[in-house]
């Protein structure tokens, strides 16, 4: 009961919930922002070190809970899916073939960037995936997390902590604005298979098209469903192996090119 | 995490998100807390089930959004009142107080992260796009194939 006592962190948040939401929802340039940003900026700020106001032992209890309000955001999500059922089972080709773009997306564009960077096989390890608790478990099972792979995925991971929704949500929002894909498409996008990730970018997608937003929520959640079942085989037996792959014959050309100069 | 302690954490943040509910999106207090309340029954199921023997392998996630989809779909006989009562609590409102709780523990990470090279932060950016982005285009194709847009 060591969390749930921890009074200081639950009075903090509560106290920034509704400092937020009385502030509500503001529109810089193309960007919406909301609540949640300014909630995590904040939240952020006050956790600094420096202020001293929170221990390490309090910033631990604010991540374990952060875990347990993630079932009510799914819980939230998930009722959403029931009414719109047999739309779902309609686009159930769409679904499944969306994920290929989920799981080779992070590689296709993160690992010939890493790779332009100069980073060895930590690359491996940073890009096969949107790098959360799971996907650690599995670099830490087949590499260890003291190799080039595992200092990857764990630096990622706290990139992914400190900035991934922050960043999701500005995408979305100019993604969406753009009005290139259609909102399902957009929708199925956000169903990352990280909770935080997947709402931040979703508010701004379902803001811009008000009657359809039950939809777009029951795809999102769908997509993101998908993820969670299919995600841990097709990082372990895929995603991971690919990337390595993909790593060795970019590789083969790097050392090329910097041979011939 | 212990199950009961589980379990008061989801009423204790459920209240905190009725209380942003009701400010941030004029919805009366105890509407929000009905809402909630029915999240928190939702979650707790999704969660005791997640503990038993054969289920374990599976993300607590998952079971909690397989019970909401099951509870919110015509073959439950109370599916209207769920998603009715459930419609009281803005998706918005639930966030806020995720990402508090996330802001909140940030400054533990902070240290790991001036350690790291500053060449992650544009490989991140890219990986976040890539996975968005990539299955957004995939799915407009098949969508659009299916005749669904």
């Amino acid at each position: 009961m060591e969390i749930l006592k921890d009074y200081r962190v639950h009075l903090l948040a509560l106290l920034v919930v509704i400092m937020c939401e009385f502030i509500g929802k503001q529109a810089i340039w193309v960007i919406t922002v909301y609540p949640m940003l300014y909630a995590m900026i904040i939240g952020g700020a006050i956790s600094l070190p420096k202020l001293k106001i929170l221990t390490n032992k309090n910033m631990h209890h604010a991540s374990s809970v952060m875990i347990v309000t993630l079932m009510l955001l799914i819980a939230k999500l998930g009722v959403s899916v029931g009414p719109k059922i047999n739309e779902i089972f309609n686009a159930k080709l769409a679904l499944i073939f969306q994920e290929v773009g989920h799981f080779a997306g992070t590689i296709l564009l993160g690992l010939p960037l890493a790779m332009m960077f100069g980073m060895g096989r930590e690359a491996v390890g940073a890009t096969y995936s949107v790098a959360r608790e799971p996907n650690i478990a599995i670099v830490a099972d087949k590499y260890g997390l003291d190799s080039p792979e595992g200092r990857g995925v764990m630096a990622m991971y706290v990139c992914g902590t400190l900035y991934g929704a922050i960043w999701m949500s500005i995408l979305a929002s100019i993604i969406a604005r753009l009005d290139i894909i259609h909102p399902y498409a957009l929708a199925m996008g956000a169903g990352i298979g990280s909770g935080s990730m997947m709402a931040a970018s979703l508010a701004p997608i379902s803001d811009l098209y008000p009657n359809i937003a039950g939809e777009i929520k029951a795809y999102a959640t769908a997509a993101n469903l998908m993820s969670s079942v299919l995600g841990i085989y097709i990082y372990i037996l895929f995603s991971l192996p690919f990337a390595s792959f993909l790593y060795n014959v970019l590789n083969r050309f790097r050392n090329k090119k910097s041979g011939a100069k | 995490m212990k199950i009961l302690e589980t379990i008061f954490l989801l009423i204790l943040v459920a209240i905190i998100m009725a209380a942003g509910n009701s400010i941030g999106y004029q919805i009366n207090f105890i509407d929000s807390l009905q809402a909630l309340g029915m999240l928190v029954i939702i979650s707790i199921i999704g969660f005791l089930i997640s503990k038993l023997p054969l289920f374990k392998k599976l993300p607590v996630i998952l079971w909690v959004s397989v019970v909401a989809a099951i509870m919110s779909s015509p073959i439950f006989p109370g599916h209207n009142m769920v998603v009715e009562i459930t419609d009281q609590v803005s998706l918005l409102a639930i966030c806020t107080p995720v990402l508090a709780y996330a802001g909140l523990a940030i400054g533990k990470d902070l240290a790991l992260f001036k350690s790291i090279s500053w060449r992650i932060i544009p490989v991140s950016l890219a990986v976040f796009s890539g996975t968005f982005i990539f299955a957004a285009l995939i799915a407009q194709l098949t969508l659009h194939w299916e005749g669904i847009i």
